[in-house]
Order: structure tokens, then C-alpha cells, then sequence
């Protein structure tokens, strides 16, 4: 005889795992770590190896405080922590000395997830409040001391110093051409966040995977460059310039588009990016610093409310169009009521 | 006053009603003056100079004062004092003073000496009312002092001015870093209440209602000695249900 089970919805459950998704999001984040690593050299391996184990360790640390067994602790470890700290040592130059990265994976893993109760329970992007946790607690390291990549820009020039997107907002110009900054190379800047062609190599795999939509990254990028090109008066030239600085490209494929932190509506996602979107270049704009990760945090606290009024549409439900057509037709049978009323 | 009563008093002001760890009271100058130890020294014994002063003339004054106009006669007492103590520190401490700022004068707007005039002052003698003063202050001090060494060490690598080390997390000298320390230090110091009060309560229970154990009991019965033991008294209350 067959067994029943009686248990509420969903009845029905999907193959993937919280791991398999956080391991495409690692295979994803590869080709930029590796480019990192080709342009910065060891120091950058390094920076990258200390994150992920300081959040690894942190995690496994503070589950045993719970007094979970160390066997079920290996078993449920979904990778998530993995994932924050690549991300994590990413978006932090390569410069910075060895504590930076340690700190900061240990604040984002203690403080802002297992604090909230773990995988899934986090209000606020774990990797994006650790560097911006870094950037307010080393600030000194954070915005200056760049350093030269391995690899020079096309035209054999080089520059140090200011990374590209600081001398555009300072109304110095770009310096290295637009391809260079596509490929990342000759310019200062993040681990992760140069090279341009390897984000986007990540970005489809993870759309081939269907873990994130394409339109919601593209939406980001595009308002943002669309924006900026309005705060300069319409000179459509800083488009490029102003989408290829900077860590948008990392920030809108692999940090916004994070499903715990993110709308659960489609329509809400897209009130989401668009107000990232905006959101970003007006604050680039107003202090002449990099703020994907501030807008992205700040964004991210506002998720609830854009759950609050845009809620899911449950399935089988009347879409918007729907919904107002019958609306409208409900008046039309209410306003004929009333007419046969008074006759 | 009894010794009793003392402890009471203290216990309550330093540990049990610590106003700024128990009773969030008087965040602001908690979260702007704690960015060093001293500044956290400073602060606590000025307000715990006003508390003493302006418990001790409240508490005096408890009769005469009308219930209607209660609160803007306290503020007034307690303004008179603050002017004071600005006065002497702006002579002696100007370093202080400065350091303090904006929030020596808010002092006449802080809660904890308006909830101590309120809550204690205005109903108790004046012994009383002085030792509650004194050490609700002192629990603001050790609170504030205790959160002002965190962070300047963590901020500036130095305690009470004396530099330790090189290492800095500029994060704990911002306000953000404030808010980080007083609620991590409002939680672990709940967390060490809690379990304190919960061992001296299991005691106190243990001394009213639970019977000493029987010495003459046998230790260890047969499991089935001790279930039909079990049943046959079950069954003795069954039995006197019944009648």
C-alpha cells in the first residue's frame, strides 16, 4: 500500500537546493575572481582566501555556540556563507592589509546574518553591509592607496592613484578608453569589479541558470547610466563612462539581485532596480564616491515595505488588467442597480 | 534608613533599574559622549552631582510643591543646578566643557533625573532620595565609562588618552559605531542579569517551598517496588476522590 502524507501546501517541491544555487552563484562569481587575481596578484588570492574562511569559520563557530552537533552543522552547510565571502573580498581592493577582510567577513556573517536567525532570516545583504562596514571602519585603506593592475590598458599606459569612477565624478575624465574599462585592464579598482567581461560571462551563466532574471541587472545598469546622463545635462557620452566604473556591473548581477533580500513580486522587483537605478546615480552624483553598496543597502531595507504594497500574485489570480477590468465592470453592474432602482 | 533599605536602593540604581542599561534612559548623551572613557567619566559624575542635588531639594520641596505644576517646578530645580555645575566646569575643566558641548545644558532635559525626581524623589525622605541619586548616577557613570573605553579602544586604539596601539576600527568612533556598542552592551549585560536573578530566585524558591529530602528514604528502590509504590498511592488518592 502506498503511503499518504497528509501535509499542507506546497505539495509539490522543486530539485533545487539552496546549495545547488549558491554553487551556481560561486561558478558565476569565478571568472571575475580569477581575472582579479590575474590583475592584482597574490595579495588579492590572499584577500579572497581570508574572507571565505573567516565567514566559513564564523558560521560554523556560531552554530556550535547554539549548540548544534558539529556532524548536523557539515551536513546543512548550504554554501551561503561561501558566497558572501567571495562577494565580500570582491568588492574590497586589494591593497587593504590582512584584518580588513577578516573583520569584515566576521561582522557580516555574525552581525547581519546568524544574528537574524541565519540563512534566509537576513533584512540586509550580508557581503554588501560588510564592505560597507569596511568602508566606514578603515576608511583611510578603503579610498586611496589603489594600486596598479598586472595587466596595462591597451595603448601600454597605466594608472594609479584614483580609481576611474572617482576622476569621472571629481569632473576629471576618464582616463583609460572604454574598452579598457569593459576588460578592466589598466584601471584601479576592487578585486571583483574590473573586469567587466567576466561579470557579464557570470552574469548569463546564472540567466542560463535560470537563478536570476536578466531584465532585473540590465534594468539596474540602464536607469543608472540614464540618470547619470541626465544630472549631466543630457551628455549622452557619460553613459558608457558612468555604467563601466565603478562596481555597478557587480553590484546589480550578484549583490541586488539576492533572493532574500530582494521584493518577492516580479512587479515589485522592478520598483526595486528601477529605484536602485536612480537611487545610485543621484547619490553618486551628490557625494562624488562610490555608493552601489550604500544604495544597495539601503534599498534593501526597504524591501519590506515594497512587500507590504505589492504583494504576489497567488497563482490563478487575476492579474493587474484583470483586477481592474472587474472593478470596472462591478461599478457598471452597481451604477445599473441603482438605474433600475430608481425607475 | 535601614541597612536594608540601602542595599535595596543600591542595588536598584547600580545593577536592577540601571538607567542606561536596563532602563534606556538618557540614550542621547549616552550615544554622543561615549566616545571616550573619560568624556564617559565626565559626564556620568555631572549628572550624578545634579541627581544627588536636585533629589535631595525635590524630596524636600515634596510637600509644598503643588501636583499640578509638579513637572516645570522640577525642570526649574533641576536647570538651577545644571547652570551650576556648566559654570564650574567652564572655570576648572574647560577642556571638558568644551568636549561636552551642546550636551551639558541638555542635562535639564534628561530623563533619568526627571524619572528619579518623578518616580523616587517625590515620594521618598531625603536619605533616601540622596542615595538613590547617588547611585542611579553612579550606575550612568560605570554604563557610560564602560561603553566609552569600548569604543576607544576599538575606535582609537587608546584608553583614557593613552595610546595602546596602532590598530583602528574607525567604525566604532562613528554614531553607527554608538549604537553598536549600547545595544551589544544592553544585551550582554541582560543576558548576565537574568541568569544572576534567575540562580538567586531557583534559590530563594528552594529555601521557601521544596521540603528538605528525607534522609531515612531508600535510596534505591526496585523500579517495580517504586511503580507499584506509585500505584498504590495513586490509587489511595483515587480511593479518598471517591469518598
Amino acid at each position: 500500500m502506498e503511503k499518504v502524507i497528509v501535509s499542507d501546501s506546497p505539495h509539490i517541491r522543486g530539485k533545487r537546493t539552496t546549495r545547488g544555487i549558491m554553487l551556481d552563484v560561486i561558478i558565476a562569481l569565478l571568472p571575475a575572481a580569477v581575472m582579479g587575481c590575474v590583475f592584482f596578484g597574490v595579495s588579492a588570492l590572499i584577500t579572497i582566501l581570508i574572507s571565505v574562511a573567516a565567514s566559513v569559520a564564523t558560521e560554523f563557530v556560531y552554530s556550535l555556540c547554539l549548540k548544534k552537533k558539529p556532524l548536523d552543522i557539515i551536513r546543512s552547510f548550504d554554501l551561503t556563507s561561501v558566497v558572501t565571502g567571495l562577494l565580500l573580498a570582491m568588492c574590497l581592493p586589494s591593497h587593504v592589509k590582512w584584518y580588513v577582510p577578516l573583520i569584515s567577513a566576521v561582522f557580516s556573517i555574525a552581525v547581519v546574518k546568524m544574528l537574524f536567525g541565519g540563512t534566509g532570516k537576513n533584512i540586509v545583504n550580508p557581503a554588501i553591509t560588510g564592505r560597507v562596514f569596511a568602508f566606514i571602519a578603515f576608511q583611510s585603506m578603503m579610498v586611496s592607496g589603489w594600486v596598479a593592475p598586472a595587466i596595462s590598458a591597451l595603448d601600454g599606459s597605466v594608472t594609479t592613484g584614483a580609481t576611474q569612477l572617482t576622476s569621472i565624478l571629481g569632473g576629471n575624465g576618464y582616463s583609460v578608453s572604454l574598452l579598457d574599462m569593459f576588460l578592466g585592464t589598466g584601471m584601479a579598482g576592487c578585486i571583483g569589479e574590473t573586469c567587466k567581461l567576466a561579470l557579464l560571462v557570470g552574469g548569463i551563466y546564472l540567466v542560463a541558470r535560470k537563478v536570476i532574471k536578466w531584465q532585473f541587472p540590465v534594468i539596474y545598469i540602464v536607469v543608472e547610466g540614464f540618470v547619470a546622463v541626465c544630472l549631466a545635462k543630457f551628455d549622452f557620452a557619460q553613459f558608457l563612462p558612468s555604467i563601466l566604473s565603478g562596481g555597478l556591473f557587480l553590484g546589480a548581477i550578484f549583490m541586488a539581485t539576492d533572493y532574500v533580500t530582494s521584493p518577492n513580486s516580479t512587479a515589485g522587483n522592478y520598483v526595486y532596480f528601477i529605484a536602485l537605478g536612480v537611487l545610485t546615480a543621484v547619490l553618486r552624483a551628490a557625494t562624488k564616491i562610490e555608493v552601489v553598496s550604500f544604495a544597495i543597502l539601503l534599498m534593501n531595507l526597504l524591501v519590506p515595505l515594497i512587500n507590504a504594497y505589492i504583494r504576489p500574485r497567488p497563482f490563478g489570480a487575476p492579474n493587474f488588467i484583470e483586477r481592474i477590468r472587474a472593478k470596472i465592470e462591478s461599478k457598471k453592474a452597481a451604477k445599473a442597480a441603482k438605474e433600475e432602482d430608481k425607475q | 534608613m535601614t541597612g536594608k533599605r540601602f542595599k535595596t536602593i543600591a542595588f536598584d540604581g547600580l545593577l536592577k533599574n540601571n538607567p542606561t542599561l536596563r532602563l534606556v534612559l538618557g540614550t542621547c548623551p549616552t550615544l554622543a559622549l561615549s566616545t571616550a572613557a573619560f568624556n564617559g567619566i565626565g559626564m556620568g559624575l555631572a549628572v550624578t552631582f545634579i541627581l544627588i542635588c536636585s533629589n535631595v531639594l525635590i524630596s524636600l520641596l515634596r510637600k509644598t510643591i503643588p501636583n499640578a505644576v509638579r513637572i516645570p517646578a522640577f525642570v526649574i530645580i533641576i536647570a538651577t543646578f545644571v547652570t551650576i555645575v556648566r559654570m564650574v566646569l567652564d572655570k576648572f575643566i574647560p577642556s571638558l566643557y568644551d568636549s561636552m558641548g551642546v550636551y551639558l545644558p541638555l542635562i535639564v532635559v534628561n530623563c533619568i533625573i526627571l524619572g528619579r525626581a518623578e518616580s523616587f524623589a517625590s515620594k521618598n525622605k531625603v536619605l533616601d532620595s540622596a542615595c538613590d541619586g547617588l547611585f542611579t548616577g553612579l550606575g550612568f557613570t560605570c554604563a557610560l565609562t564602560l561603553i566609552g573605553a569600548v569604543r576607544e579602544i576599538l575606535g582609537a586604539g587608546a584608553i583614557f588618552g593613552y595610546t595602546l596601539w596602532d590598530f583602528k576600527i574607525e567604525f566604532f568612533t562613528s554614531s553607527a559605531g554608538a549604537f553598536f556598542v549600547y545595544g551589544l552592551a544592553i544585551a550582554i549585560f541582560n543576558a548576565i542579569y537574568s541568569k544572576v536573578e534567575n540562580v538567586r530566585r531557583s534559590k530563594t524558591f528552594d529555601l521557601r517551598i521544596m521540603p528538605k529530602p528525607d534522609v531515612s528514604a531508600p535510596d534505591n528502590l526496585d523500579p517495580e517496588e517504586s511503580e507499584k509504590a506509585q500505584a498504590s498511592t495513586t490509587a489511595d488518592v483515587a480511593a479518598k476522590e471517591v469518598k
